[in-house]
């Protein structure tokens, strides 16, 4: 047991380290000083850089930053590694270690920008003409109560639900028609299990993303998490009850749930990719990982709408940030809302940049034409997505049943408020209604209130 | 050795002044790396505190709220839990495995490496290898043993009454190997007339491993129990990667709960009040012990 004490040791070091080497960092808040010179020389640092496990990836990130540090002579842009993950996000924040940009979960920024983690960035995107393209439904999520801007939406997704077409076929189901409905959904499960042997459908468990679907679900049975304040919780009631007693009913009653109830993002998508599920609740970018890292057949991969009870009530929407490094000056904030609008809205714009940017996906073995949702406005997506059509090579076909919804379900955004403690909180409700038979979901419910309640009240 | 006090100037030619400055760089490392954190720890409990804006003085606010969390008795007993099962299970294993080894004369090397090769795989490879064994369908690892001898598959992490014990299995495995080369050395050290007088005397060996073998090292035992007891109140690694806490928090650990408070709420205030009340609760815990086993202890 030493190298346990070892380990544990070594993890109290570093969470000290950290914390010394942050009390030397500067205690002040954000505030960007200075008057703006858009030619004066200027270093900023990129995130979400590749690893070097896709060199690929990493070819076609240096070749933009190459581009564009040739097309902006003053700005110098370096890189690095770093991402979000809801796991190590607050110390990355909290250890002063942040790129000037990098990609947050459409959940950090309304806990963000009262805590003043995040610059009020308003006037200088008007300087990059920015503000214009955004799609003031999304911008909401960036947004204080006085309508200033505090970071740039960039992808939006929804969640839907992804299947396994192969196996729709062995059980006998048309692999072009996904269940709509919850009813169907526990239906295709059990013909699932009883042709194949497979999961008919497996839930997301674990690091938070247990609390977060059994949200979407909620969403899909017309109930809320959280009210509009984000004061209070709101789940203890009809809707989440409801999401959970099909949870019970398919892991207990048919057993269409197979045997791992213990998931996250990666590993349900990994033994999706292996076909050891039929249906599971995911966005569509779950494309990518299950394809290219998990080698799943393209033709295999199918995505349908959320599916509903009664409504249709609407689908849980989330997406990513670019957040900016509340410590950098109105110099590096102006370069970095260049460097976004020239690598994420330009090529809405333009015809050639769009063309040259697919055909540049393929030749890294990426993707072209997954469906999304727009940061922009439908029209604009829309021409972009024709410019792009001829070199597509995701099965758009399979996603149909995505793709109408994203028109017919009403996008609901996820809770304002700590919304990544209240899903960690709600991942023991969906785990004790999957792994305990006589798990008693008012109780649990009630409990989970109480829990969060404290937390928001905090 | 001359006595200068009160003779500076002879402290000095002796080089007294060179020694200091030759210690004190390395004492303010010492001072601030090690120290320097647990001070910063003790002021971060006592504030509300994101690190990105000033801090407020809360008091003993941190605390009262960890304290009423409700979920800090479940985390309290779930490492209790694991400390208990770690105890019956896991601190027997490395002294048979030390005791045995060093039992064999020739090939004693053989078993050597084969109980020390755990230690060396990183935890995160070894968890990986160890959720595959624990894969809860009936093609897993374990459950394909269990089912030769007709035994249905356990559902291992996934059950909230087994994935503790699952949890301490793997962490004996990896964890018996580096103690057990501990009481190895310590073994080295018993005398061997003392084996061969028992043998004389007509003592078989549980007769010699009870009355030489234990009572010469008990005081490395002892040592080792307590450090085991610190490193289990201490388990973070397992619970995190195996079962990230659940199901149902059955796995969800002290530690585990200082994590979230830290790096999911961005609550450092709350993360380092616990933190403080862990190291208290283990100060008290050692010095009860130390009284405790006074008595028995070879020092």
């Amino acid at each position: 047991m030493t190298r346990s004490s070892a380990r544990s040791f070594a993890a109290f070091t570093t969470t000290a380290a950290l914390l010394t080497l942050t009390a030397c960092a500067d205690d002040s808040g954000p505030a960007a000083g200075g008057s703006i010179d858009q030619n004066a020389p200027v270093t900023i640092t990129i995130g979400d850089r590749p690893t070097p496990d896709k060199p690929a990836d990493v070819a076609a990130f240096d070749r933009n930053v190459k581009a564009f540090m040739e097309k902006h002579q003053n700005i110098t842009v370096k890189s690095t590694e770093t991402k979000w993950d809801a796991q190590t996000f607050q110390a990355q924040v909290a250890g002063g270690s942040l790129p000037t940009v990098m990609n947050i979960s459409f959940t950090e920024p309304q806990n963000m920008i009262p805590n003043k983690q995040l610059p009020d960035i308003t006037e200088e995107l008007k300087l990059v003409d920015l503000t214009k393209d955004l799609n003031p439904e999304t911008l909401k999520i960036v947004q204080d109560g006085e309508g200033r801007i505090y970071g740039v939406p960039i992808d939006v997704f929804s969640v839907g639900l992804a299947y396994n077409r192969a196996l729709f076929t062995q059980a006998g189901l048309d692999p072009d028609k996904p269940p709509t409905t919850w009813d169907e959904v526990r239906a295709y499960a059990k013909q699932i299990k009883e042709k194949t042997g497979k999961a008919g459908y497996a839930q997301l468990t674990k690091d938070n993303t247990g609390g977060w679907m059994l949200t979407t679900m909620t969403y899909s049975m017309g109930g809320t998490v959280q009210s509009t304040d984000g004061k209070k919780s709101t789940f203890n009631d009809a809707p989440t009850k409801k999401a959970l007693q099909l949870l019970k009913d398919m892991r207990w009653t048919d057993d269409t749930m197979g045997t791992n109830f213990l998931y996250n993002q990666e590993e349900i998508r990994q033994d999706f990719a292996a076909g050891k599920i039929g249906m599971v609740l995911q966005a569509p970018d779950a494309y990518d990982m299950t394809v290219k890292n998990f080698g799943m057949k393209p033709t295999d991969y199918g995505h349908g709408a959320l599916p509903q009870d009664g409504g249709p009530h609407g689908t849980l929407s989330g997406g990513s940030i670019k957040m900016i490094n509340p410590k950098a000056t109105k110099n590096e904030i102006v370069a970095a809302l260049k460097w976004i609008k020239s690598q994420e809205f330009d090529k809405y714009t333009s015809e050639a940049l769009a063309v040259e940017n697919a055909k540049n996906s393929i030749a890294d073995k990426g993707f072209v034409g997954r469906p999304g949702i727009s940061p922009l406005s439908q029209e604009t997506y829309d021409q972009y997505n024709k410019w792009r059509e001829p070199y597509a090579n995701v099965p758009v076909k399979q996603f149909q049943g995505y793709i109408d919804s994203t028109k017919s379900l009403k996008l609901l955004p996820e809770p304002s408020n700590k919304a990544q403690e209240v899903y960690a909180l709600l991942d023991p409700v969906v785990q004790q209604v999957l792994t305990k038979q006589d798990a008693d979901i008012d109780k649990l419910l009630t409990d989970a209130a109480t829990k969060i309640d404290a937390r928001l009240g905090r | 050795m001359a006595n200068f006090a009160g003779r500076p100037s002879a402290w000095y030619r002796s080089g007294g002044l060179s020694a200091v400055v030759f210690v004190l760089p390395l004492l303010l490392v010492f001072l601030y790396f090690s120290w320097g954190p647990i001070v910063r720890g003790l002021v971060l409990s006592f504030q509300k505190n994101n690190l990105v804006t000033t801090p407020e003085w809360v008091g003993m606010a941190n605390f009262s709220y960890v304290l009423t969390d409700p979920q800090l008795p479940q985390a309290a007993m779930n490492t209790l839990y694991f400390a208990l099962l770690a105890l019956i299970f896991g601190f027997p294993v490395p002294l048979f495995l030390a005791v045995f080894i060093s039992e064999l004369r020739s090939t004693g090397w053989l078993y050597n490496v084969f109980s020390y090769l755990p230690a060396v795989v990183p935890p995160v490879a070894a968890i990986l290898l160890w959720k595959f064994f624990y894969d809860p369908s009936s093609a897993g690892v374990f459950n394909t043993i269990l089912g030769w001898i007709g035994i249905d598959p356990l559902p291992w992490l996934n059950s909230s009454t087994l994935a503790m014990p699952a949890i301490v299995l793997e962490a004996t495995w990896a964890g018996a190997g580096a103690t057990s080369i501990i009481y190895l050395a310590a073994l080295t050290g018993v005398r061997t007339e003392l084996y061969e007088a028992a043998e004389l005397d007509g003592a078989g060996i549980w007769s010699r491993v009870w009355h030489v073998t234990l009572p010469q090292i008990r005081g490395i035992i002892l040592i080792m129990m307590l450090l085991q007891l610190i490193g289990t109140f201490q388990v973070f690694t397992e619970p995190f990667l195996f079962t990230g806490g659940g199901p149902d928090n059955a796995t969800t650990t002290i530690l585990l709960l200082i994590y979230r408070y830290a790096f999911i709420n961005g609550d450092f205030g709350a993360a380092t009040a616990l933190s403080v009340l862990l190291a208290i609760v283990l100060c008290v815990l050692s010095v009860v012990y130390h009284l405790l086993t006074r008595r028995w202890s070879t020092t």
